[in-house]
């Protein structure tokens, strides 16, 4: 696999082959000149009106942003080439999400009911219970934050040391 | 599996028939494991929020204090002006974001 590096090594092709594109990149294009500028716009500017030089700037934007598949010089991918390269593709996404912990799938949910409509449309939880969660919730950190050390004794005690 | 357009509306349209009539509701959210079936009003496309819920969601069902009961049935989550209210039923989870209805001031 791939025709581009065969003059690796062994390991080289195989990392070489899942990264190289399927389409060669867009220097192939025959509308495109090597540095992305538009072709001749500096050689003969008096040449060239100011509508022209615009019209060719546009010209070449727009075939920067075309990949014209036809004229694309064929890398000769035959299709066992292409089932090989898919198999290679998916047996490394399996390696890869058997190691992913984060995306195993979630315990599936429980029903909580049959009528969720109604559940959803049946009156708000009184604002008196929230009130009282919250002053609970409160007077719990205002508890939590008064525990402190309370320090009777040195802390440091020194054993048999003459 | 039919995967029609009108079969697709149908059964939307089962979904939130009811989510639509229920009072004060500003927006409504139902989704599936593999993303948001049908959303609306201030929860339209809102799948930000449809993640966080899910997240909630599975971590309070995972709270298996009450043996093979079922954990609660709804989930409030109360803000200032609105809550949103949330279940789980035949695998969908469902949201509503609902208005927070004024409260006449307590006179002591």
């Amino acid at each position: 696999m791939g025709c581009c590096y065969s003059g690796e090594t062994d390991t080289g092709k195989v990392d070489q082959g899942e990264r190289e594109h399927l389409l060669p990149s867009n220097q192939t294009l025959p509308n495109r000149t090597p540095n992305g500028s538009e072709p001749n716009s500096t050689n003969n500017p008096a040449a060239r009106t100011d509508e022209q030089a615009l019209l060719s700037r546009i010209l070449a934007r727009t075939a920067q942003n075309i990949i014209d598949v036809s004229a694309v010089e064929s890398q000769g991918m035959e299709q066992h080439e292409c089932m090989d390269r898919a198999r290679q593709y998916s047996t490394r996404l399996a390696k890869l999400s058997s190691n992913l912990t984060h995306w195993k799938k979630l315990p599936p949910l429980p029903s909580l009911t049959a009528q969720p409509h109604q559940i959803l449309a049946s009156d708000p939880v009184p604002y008196a219970d929230i009130q009282q969660v919250s002053k609970i919730a409160a007077y719990a950190f205002s508890a939590l934050s008064q525990i402190r050390v309370d320090a009777k004794e040195d802390l440091v005690v020194q054993f048999g040391i003459p | 599996m039919d995967f029609s357009p009108r079969h697709q509306v149908s059964k939307t349209s089962t979904l939130t028939q009811g989510l639509e009539r229920i009072p004060d509701q500003l927006g409504y959210l139902v989704m599936s494991e593999d993303g948001v079936l049908a959303s609306a009003g201030d929860l339209e496309n809102d799948e930000n929020l449809a993640s966080v819920i899910r997240e909630m969601v599975t971590a309070a069902c995972s709270f298996q204090g009450l043996g093979d009961q079922m954990p609660f049935k709804r989930m409030s989550i109360v803000f200032g002006e609105h809550s949103f209210f949330v279940t789980v039923s035949g695998q969908k989870i469902y949201v509503v974001k609902r208005q927070n209805v004024v409260r006449e001031p307590i006179s002591v």
